[in-house]
């Protein structure tokens, strides 16, 4: 066996607590080992030219490449084995980035760990075999979960490249929230404007189907055939999808929670969304005193909500604009604890509008007391470090952004994970941003965290091309982790068949044994931990390779 | 490694199903968090994978600790995986109690996105089997 090592110093991000030359000299001596080499960058060109030179010079016929976390790069290496004439699964990832040198200090300690753990990559590589990728059929359709404006336009997106689209709306009305905005910053445009455009492309089109005041009872498969099961009021509806986009949107936060604002107990208490609804029809006297709270349910550890929602000091900053717009005598002002208007322009409009007369004060708010001729805000000036109390007319929240109510049933049924806020996690918040780590589901909007229109637009659109990207090719590659069985070892126990989830696994009364359906096969391994006469193997995770990483973690070096 | 710290510090292998612990200590990687050298993943497609010999053959090879970690119960990935890993496990551990090394094992549930969680959960353990450790070495 001849087994090429390389050691990446990833800059210093690897090599700042380990000693990778001494790593990289420790395995030159070992058995088997041909190459074993420590490069800057190995992801870079010339760290890629140097495995495949040593490919072709030395006749490696196994590869282990130290170096950041396997999920990440790993199409990357798998690519530069095929381009090198290699089986792509004849590689060992071993992270010593993420799992030794960043969790650890002292660079004693990680070059040690960094040992152990290369050489189990080593003991376990020596059991690869050659693999081939399972070619799976993928159907070309898409269902888009939400017909909000991140939805609307990724259905837009892969209608228009011919994709069939299953759209599903839990309301009767498309649109989600942003059919209820007007005047939205910073075009100006109606949010029903906005919503009936991107309807009114769909309505065109032949190659989508719109189900509204829907739910989603099923979700089962795997990608490129995804069989799903709505719940319309029709009755029920079984589909097929290729792959799937998330856009569930948020929730409004409810400031009922925080009792001291009084929301719900004094009509001259409202949320931003109802100063929307209905400001024009508000009952003001000729010099209304309006106050306008920023961060309400954002950035709030108390209330279990320490994120910014992005979008409501804008919204804030509107409400007081509109304000000084219709009442010029108005008194207005704005309690901040930082006005963070980051969308192109926010700035510009946060300047015009300290300059039309609202009044902007650094503040803690306490509470809000109703009064027979106002509402009282108290509160304390963290800028002059004194408490007040002002009476005002009118009370404006700049309420921000809660979780969808539906992420727990969503993300149990298509098994995507939560972050820590609730919203959706991203496959990798820099890399893969709208990706979740099941393949062929995307998720878009604001369901992975706060999002203005613009974003959720684009978010929704980025989604679409990535996963047309997938499903355009008509089939897809599946990574080869099935199980297979040893007929000679079976002794017709059925165990197996017992356990198996994916009903893979079929019995052969003739034979006496049993057989594997490899389409069917989820590659989980249940069957192989419950054989009893170690008959059965998932491929690439065998019993004597994960027995010999143990021993290579435990034996004396 | 010098053989008196080796006694010392506690070796713990841990066995990470790849959807959402595995992905959790990347994530507590990436965010420059610390945990103890000793503690060791051994990547597996899912929590039931591990087949119970594994985890008796690390604490017969030396380990000192050994984990299973999977995903929260509804939330794997091939459906109801983790649910046979606790039904395992919790038999596993039976038989651990039977010999007084129930300790030696745990059973975890980490999501992809729990990096503080994880952390937590291994330094816990590493800390107690290292407590038990010293306080035999003395006695």
């Amino acid at each position: 066996m001849k087994t090429g090592i390389f050691i990446c110093h990833c800059g210093h991000n690897i090599k700042h607590t380990i000693d990778v030359k001494k790593v990289a000299e420790y395995f030159r001596k070992y058995p088997g080992v041909t190459v074993s080499e420590d490069y800057p960058f190995v992801c870079s060109e010339p760290g890629q030219d140097m495995i495949s030179d040593s490919i072709a010079k030395q006749g490696l016929d196994r590869v282990i490449i130290a170096s950041c976390t396997p999920s990440l790069h790993g199409e990357l290496f798998k690519d530069l084995l095929k381009k090198s004439d290699l089986n792509p699964f004849l590689l060992r990832r071993v992270s010593i980035r993420e799992h030794c040198s960043w969790v650890g200090d002292d660079v004693e300690t990680n070059t040690e760990k960094a040992k152990r753990l290369i050489l189990a990559g080593l003991y376990s590589a020596a059991h690869y075999v050659p693999l081939e990728e399972k070619v799976v059929d993928v159907t070309k359709s898409a269902l888009v979960i939400g017909a909000g404006v991140s939805g609307l336009s990724a259905a837009a997106f892969l209608s228009k490249m011919g994709m069939q689209v299953y759209l599903v709306e839990k309301e009767a009305e498309l649109g989600g929230h942003v059919r209820a905005l007007n005047n939205i910053w910073p075009a100006g445009k109606d949010g029903k404007d906005i919503i009936d455009e991107m309807v009114r492309e769909l309505a065109g089109r032949d190659n989508v189907e719109i189900f509204t005041s829907t739910t989603i009872s099923a979700f089962e498969g795997f990608f490129g055939s995804y069989e799903v099961t709505l719940d319309t009021p029709k009755g029920e509806r079984k589909l097929t999808a290729g792959g799937a986009i998330v856009a569930i949107g948020f929730s409004p936060f409810d400031p009922s929670i925080k009792p001291e604002l009084s929301y719900g107990k004094d009509k001259r208490v409202i949320t931003t969304l109802e100063f929307e609804e209905k400001g024009n029809t508000l009952k003001l006297p000729e010099k209304p005193r309006i106050a306008i709270l920023h961060c309400v349910g954002s950035r709030d550890e108390q209330i279990g909500k320490p994120y910014c929602s992005r979008v409501c000091c804008i919204n804030a900053l509107r409400v007081a604009d509109a304000v000084k717009e219709n009442y010029a005598d108005s008194y207005v002002e704005s309690f901040y604890m930082d006005v963070r208007a980051h969308p192109r322009g926010g700035e510009e409009y946060f300047e015009d509008t300290q300059e039309k007369g609202v009044l902007f004060t650094r503040a803690n708010v306490a509470e809000i007391v109703p009064t027979p001729t106002g509402v009282m805000i108290r509160g304390e000036d963290t800028l002059f470090g004194e408490t007040f109390e002002r009476e005002f007319d009118l009370v404006v929240l700049s309420i921000g952004m809660s979780p969808p109510v539906d992420n727990k049933l969503i993300s149990s049924l298509l098994k995507i994970t939560l972050d820590k806020d609730k919203f959706f996690l991203e496959a990798h918040i820099k890399l893969r941003p709208f990706d979740t780590a099941v393949k062929g589901i995307f998720i878009a909007g604001s369901c992975s965290g706060p999002k203005d229109v613009e974003e959720s637009i684009n978010h929704g659109r980025a989604s679409a091309v990535k996963l047309f990207g997938f499903l355009n090719l008509g089939y897809a590659f599946v990574d080869p982790f099935i199980s297979y069985v040893d007929p000679k070892r079976c002794s017709g126990c059925r165990m197996c068949e017992q356990a198996c989830v994916a009903k893979a696994i079929k019995y052969d009364e003739e034979k006496r044994v049993v057989h594997v359906e490899e389409a069917a096969c989820m590659g989980c391994g249940l069957c192989n931990a419950t054989c009893p006469s170690s008959a059965i193997g998932l491929k690439g995770y065998i019993d004597c390779m994960i027995d010999d990483e143990i021993s290579a973690f435990l034996e004396a070096m | 490694m010098a053989e008196e710290t080796k006694n010392k510090n506690p070796e713990i292998v841990g066995f990470a199903c790849s959807f959402c612990t595995f992905k959790a200590s990347e994530m507590a990687g990436s965010l420059r968090m610390k945990y103890p050298e000793g503690v060791k993943l051994i990547q597996v497609p899912c929590s039931s994978r591990v087949d119970p010999a594994f985890v008796i053959k690390a604490i017969f090879e030396g380990a000192d600790g050994a984990f299973v970690a999977g995903c929260h119960p509804g939330d794997c990935h091939f459906i109801k995986g983790n649910y046979f890993t606790r039904r395992k496990i919790a038999a596993l551990k039976e038989m651990f109690d039977a010999f007084s090394m129930k300790e030696k094992l745990r059973l975890f549930w980490v999501s992809a996105a729990e990096a503080r969680r994880f952390v937590e959960k291994v330094t816990g353990m590493y800390n107690e089997i290292k407590e038990r450790k010293n306080e035999r070495e003395k006695a």
